[in-house]
């Protein structure tokens, strides 16, 4: 009798994790395929939507890069804390600071010539994201309070502060009573990269970012401590073993990139600072680090699929009329299949021959 | 007093989806099982119980519709968690976003109808007491059947062996393995069971509490449960009166409003959660207490 | 790699195939914020595209995009259908405004309109109801039926539309009932069924007698009212079906004759971007259902004042009003300027809430 087991793999290769997303992106294109058929529509126009679609034109390929830039910032910063096993999932809150804090520079200095403006500005979202998360870090290496439940809350508290500033005191006090600021002067956005579309020039600090990522994962002593502490035995939700510092590694890095992302969409795609800043790029963010293993190199083409999904799961709704569940539903295929797959990273299937009885 | 019996029997009602899905919650994390996708699980059930009560013309065959479908989520997320022993934050969120995707695809032709809901069951002459019957005795059955669950699940929890196993696979699966308790079935029925009343709970929202299907209805009600779970401190009791209190403060914002005093309404739309924050502050201070209710693998992989 | 090819080139044959079919049609595109409901604001406006689609028949192809979040995705879709070649697009809502102004000066050659907002262009108009006219018809009936001479009303957002209605409201209320207390609870939010109707009851509990659902997309609201047997009013389409009992009236938006003209102006090239404001006079705004309880002598003088408003005679907003300070803001015989209702930030006399914040 023969059967199937799942051995652990002997060496750490690097076939693996291409393998896991080969296989995580085959199942998605077939789980998208059938989503189609029940849609009516011929799976093959419809995955073409979707993935192919978008990279057609320069302008697709501009909206691509344009979603990748916050979806890579905030994916960067949060794995560095989940390979530590520090969950932040707040960084949705964290970034309506990084825009809130950017905004106050940009109204307060409308006018002015300065080209540090925008650069100011970098450095005021970046903190002001940090300081959100450092909340968090607080709670928990002062009273052990769950980070988990607190950024997540956070982020709630984030939306009511932003409500409250648009409608209040960074409201255009010439924008007729509309919940929403002025619109930035030049010197307070970031320039295009690419002539005719909006991708702008946030994606060079995400890059940034990535690059300095690899660097701290392949050689930095820090990073090494910070999976130790993350491995502890007990470092599993409530334990509080992972050393506290850790902790603040771990939240004020994730805390400050999506305060970054959050500069990059006020002072990019918006232009002033309003009550829709974020589609949920906080929470797609923690999906592009799973997705990406964790590993700043996958979080780069992990970030760039997700912005793929994002724009031509718009592309479809037009092109193909699928409604807009079709988007959710397929991020939600491709992130389950990564997870089933990824068993693989550290195990391999075997066949096993057995003596009878 | 209108006011009084609104509050009262207002709070009751607006905690009862989070009292369902924090019961099934609390179960499913005693056994040492995180499920973040609650609230992607909640906007299922809301939109299959609503579909289901609609084409039926039956609220029964809603809630078990409901119940099923958040069962079938839930054990996607045992599935990759227990077999594919995949991290468990991130197969709930991934659960999670699956099931907000779920919930619009399956309301979109449905959008903005309404039901006339549950029906209110009045509990004979209880009800016609004054101010205490209109506060407690006039709601609908569910209301009821949410306030049974909480002791259902205590005593199933504390007093029998069914809890007893619970709590063991919780603490330690490997200590469990070790008793020959079969760890994966027991934390695979206790997510089952989570996803059922999560299910339920949303159904609640969509077939009585408001009773209309809109997509995203659930407006973040799913990370209250969670919320809540930590905030009671794994403790029945603490997370129903967290449910309760949670319910009366959104209602108060609203009354207080209604009252025409001048608050500053994203200051109050933001109290819930400062509130939780200071209570799970306060809270997970004594580490000691905490290491005592929690479930220690809560979380964690379990590898043989 | 077969497959990348064919693809491809089932899009190249796609994107030749496209202007052969759009050469005689004229495309417009309809951009919504919300789903697509039976009632409600999209619901109305897409009511609008059916009757284009009638009037104009085989000369117009429409396409429309549902639940499009205000933020930085709606650019991508007006994008997306003017690179499938729409001629002229409708964009339902007031966070869209900055974008669509945006691409209208990228694409001179099409044309815009937009619901509500501030901003013109040649090529781009905005549209806005005088709603404040039918609320302050329905304010008349709720002054005739109330009995507690309290008066409660679930709002969205103090924007100024809302604003204006309120105080048209409050106005016909005291010009029949001049004892009422008005109550308001803002719910800061377009969306949010199950606290709408928490706010309906909450003000039921305070003895209002009958509630006035401003702009709550869903019949939340009106379904509470007539479980509880208490008059309620609605804005945004017709809800009779949800409330036969207890509806007392709804305030309707008949957005048809200005698209049709505005596409007829497209067509025939003498689109101007101007500042709609369609009111009682031209039949874009209107009360339906009005409910048989209420009294013969207020429904008489409901429709004197109906007439009078549609003759151009009668202004609700005629002083001498003064606002919640008690300072006047009209006086005797002055009526309120568009730009001025445009911008309007005050609440009249007797209503009991303050604007947020």
């Amino acid at each position: 009798m023969a059967r199937l087991v799942l051995v652990p793999r002997e060496t750490a290769t690097l076939l693996a994790p291409l393998q896991v997303a080969v296989l995580a992106l085959v199942m998605t294109l077939l789980g998208g395929a059938v989503l189609f058929v029940i849609y009516g529509v011929s799976p093959l126009d419809g995955l073409h939507a979707v993935f192919v679609e978008p990279l057609l034109t320069r302008y697709g390929i501009g909206e691509v890069l344009l979603k990748m830039a916050p979806l890579l910032l905030i994916a960067q910063g949060l794995a560095i804390g989940f390979r530590a096993q520090v969950w932040n999932i707040g960084a949705e809150g964290q970034l309506i600071l990084g825009a809130i804090a950017a905004s106050v520079l940009a109204i307060r200095f409308d006018g002015t010539d300065s080209q540090l403006l925008l650069p100011a500005m970098v450095v005021a979202g970046m903190l002001a994201g940090m300081a959100w998360a450092a909340i968090a870090a607080w709670l928990r290496t002062q009273f052990n309070a769950n980070e988990i439940l607190v950024t997540f809350m956070l982020t709630s508290v984030a939306l009511q502060l932003l409500y409250f500033l648009v409608t209040g005191p960074l409201k255009d006090p010439m924008g007729f009573n509309f919940p929403q600021s002025i619109s930035f002067a030049p010197n307070a956005v970031f320039p295009i990269i690419l002539e005719g579309t909006r991708a702008n020039a946030s994606l060079y600090i995400g890059l940034a970012v990535t690059l300095v990522a690899v660097v701290f994962v392949r050689y930095s002593f820090a990073s090494y401590k910070l999976s130790v502490g993350g491995l502890a035995p007990g470092a599993s939700f409530y334990a509080g073993f992972s050393s506290k510092r850790a902790i603040w590694v771990a939240l004020l890095v994730s805390g400050g990139a999506a305060g970054l992302a959050g500069v990059g969409e006020v002072a990019g795609p918006l232009g002033q600072l309003q009550r829709n800043i974020s589609p949920g790029y906080g929470y797609a963010g923690i999906i592009v680090a799973v997705l990406g293993g964790l590993n700043p190199i996958g979080i780069l083409f992990a970030s760039a699929i997700m912005a793929l999904v994002y724009v031509g799961g718009d592309f479809a709704l037009l092109s193909v009329g699928v409604p807009d569940a079709v988007t959710g539903i397929l991020q939600g295929i491709l992130l389950i299949s990564y997870l089933a797959c990824s068993l693989l990273l550290t195990m391999r299937l075997r066949l096993v021959r057995e003596a009878p009885g | 007093m209108d006011v009084l019996i609104f509050m009262v029997s207002g709070t009751l009602a607006a905690a009862t989806a989070l009292i369902f899905a924090a019961m099934g919650e609390l179960v499913a994390e005693k056994s040492g099982m995180l499920n973040l996708g609650i609230e992607g699980m909640m906007a299922t059930g809301a939109a299959m119980g609503f579909v289901a009560a609609t084409v039926s013309g039956s609220y029964t065959v809603g809630f078990i519709a409901a119940a099923l479908l958040g069962c079938v989520l839930s054990l996607i997320f045992a599935l990759l968690t227990l077999v594919f022993r995949a991290n468990q934050t991130a197969s709930g969120l991934a659960i999670g976003i699956l099931g907000l995707g779920l919930s619009s695809a399956i309301g979109k032709k449905y959008e903005s109808m309404t039901l006339p809901g549950v029906p209110d069951l009045p509990l004979g002459p209880l009800a016609q007491i004054p101010v205490i019957g209109p506060m407690f005795f006039q709601l609908d059955v569910m209301v009821y059947l949410s306030m049974l669950l909480i002791p259902v699940t205590w005593y199933v929890l504390n007093r029998t062996r069914l809890g007893l196993t619970i709590r063991a696979v919780g603490e330690s699966p490997v200590n469990a393995h070790a008793l020959g308790l079969r760890v994966l079935w027991i934390r695979a029925g206790c997510v089952a069971f989570g996803g059922a009343m999560a299910g339920i709970g949303g159904a609640y929202m969509s077939t009585a509490y408001t009773p209309l299907w809109a997509e995203g209805m659930i407006a973040g009600r799913g990370w209250i449960v969670v919320a809540l779970t930590v905030f009671g401190t794994w403790m029945v009791p603490r997370v129903a009166f967290g449910a309760y209190l949670f319910g009366s403060i959104s209602l108060l914002e609203l009354s207080i409003q209604a009252l025409g005093v001048n608050v500053p309404s994203q200051l109050m739309s933001a109290l819930p959660y400062l509130v939780t924050i200071f209570m799970l502050a306060l809270i997970s201070r004594n580490t000691l207490f905490i290491r005592l209710n929690s479930p220690a693998s809560l979380g964690a992989t379990f590898r043989l | 790699m077969k497959l990348t090819t064919g693809l491809m080139a089932t899009a190249v044959a796609g994107l030749m195939a496209l202007p052969a079919v759009a050469e005689d049609k004229m495309k417009i595109g309809f951009v919504y914020p919300s789903p697509i409901a039976d009632v409600g604001w999209s619901a109305e406006l897409n009511a609008g595209r059916a009757a284009i689609e009638e009037h104009f028949g085989d000369k117009v192809e429409t396409l429309f995009v549902e639940n499009v979040p205000e933020g930085p995705d709606a650019a991508r879709i007006m994008n997306q259908m003017a690179a499938q070649g729409a001629d002229m697009i409708m964009l339902g809502s007031f966070g869209y405004m900055n974008d669509g102004i945006k691409l209208a000066q990228q694409r001179p050659e099409m044309t815009f309109i937009h619901a509500s907002g501030y901003k013109l262009a040649p090529n781009f108009s905005n549209f806005q109801s005088r709603n404040y006219e039918s609320s302050y018809l329905v304010g008349m009936a709720a002054g005739d039926v109330t009995e507690s001479n309290v008066v409660g009303i679930v709002a969205a957002y103090a924007i100024p539309e809302v604003i204006g209605m309120i105080n048209g409201f409050a106005l016909g209320l005291q010009e029949v009932n001049p004892d009422v207390t008005i109550k308001v609870v803002w719910l800061n939010s377009w969306f949010d069924p199950p606290k709408a109707q928490d706010s309906a009851r909450a003000l039921m509990a305070q003895q209002a007698d009958v509630i006035y659902s401003l702009y709550q997309d869903t019949p939340s609201v009106v379904t509470v009212a007539e479980e509880e047997g208490v008059w309620v009013i609605n804005t945004s389409s017709d809800m009779k079906a949800y409330a036969p009992n207890w509806l007392l009236a709804s305030q309707i938006a008949d957005w048809s004759s200005f698209f049709i003209e505005s596409v007829q102006a497209s067509m025939d090239g003498t689109f101007e971007g101007t500042a709609f404001w369609g009111g009682m006079a031209d039949g874009t705004v209107d009360v339906k259902s009005w409910s048989d309880k209420i009294s013969e002598g207020a429904m008489a003088r409901i429709t004197e004042a109906a007439d009078a408003m549609k003759a151009g005679s009668f202004h609700p907003l005629t002083g001498p009003v003064v606002d919640q300070d008690g300072t006047e803001r009209l006086a005797e015989g002055e009526t309120i300027a568009d730009p001025d209702l445009l911008g309007i930030d005050w609440l009249v006399a007797g209503v009991e809430t303050r604007l947020p914040n």
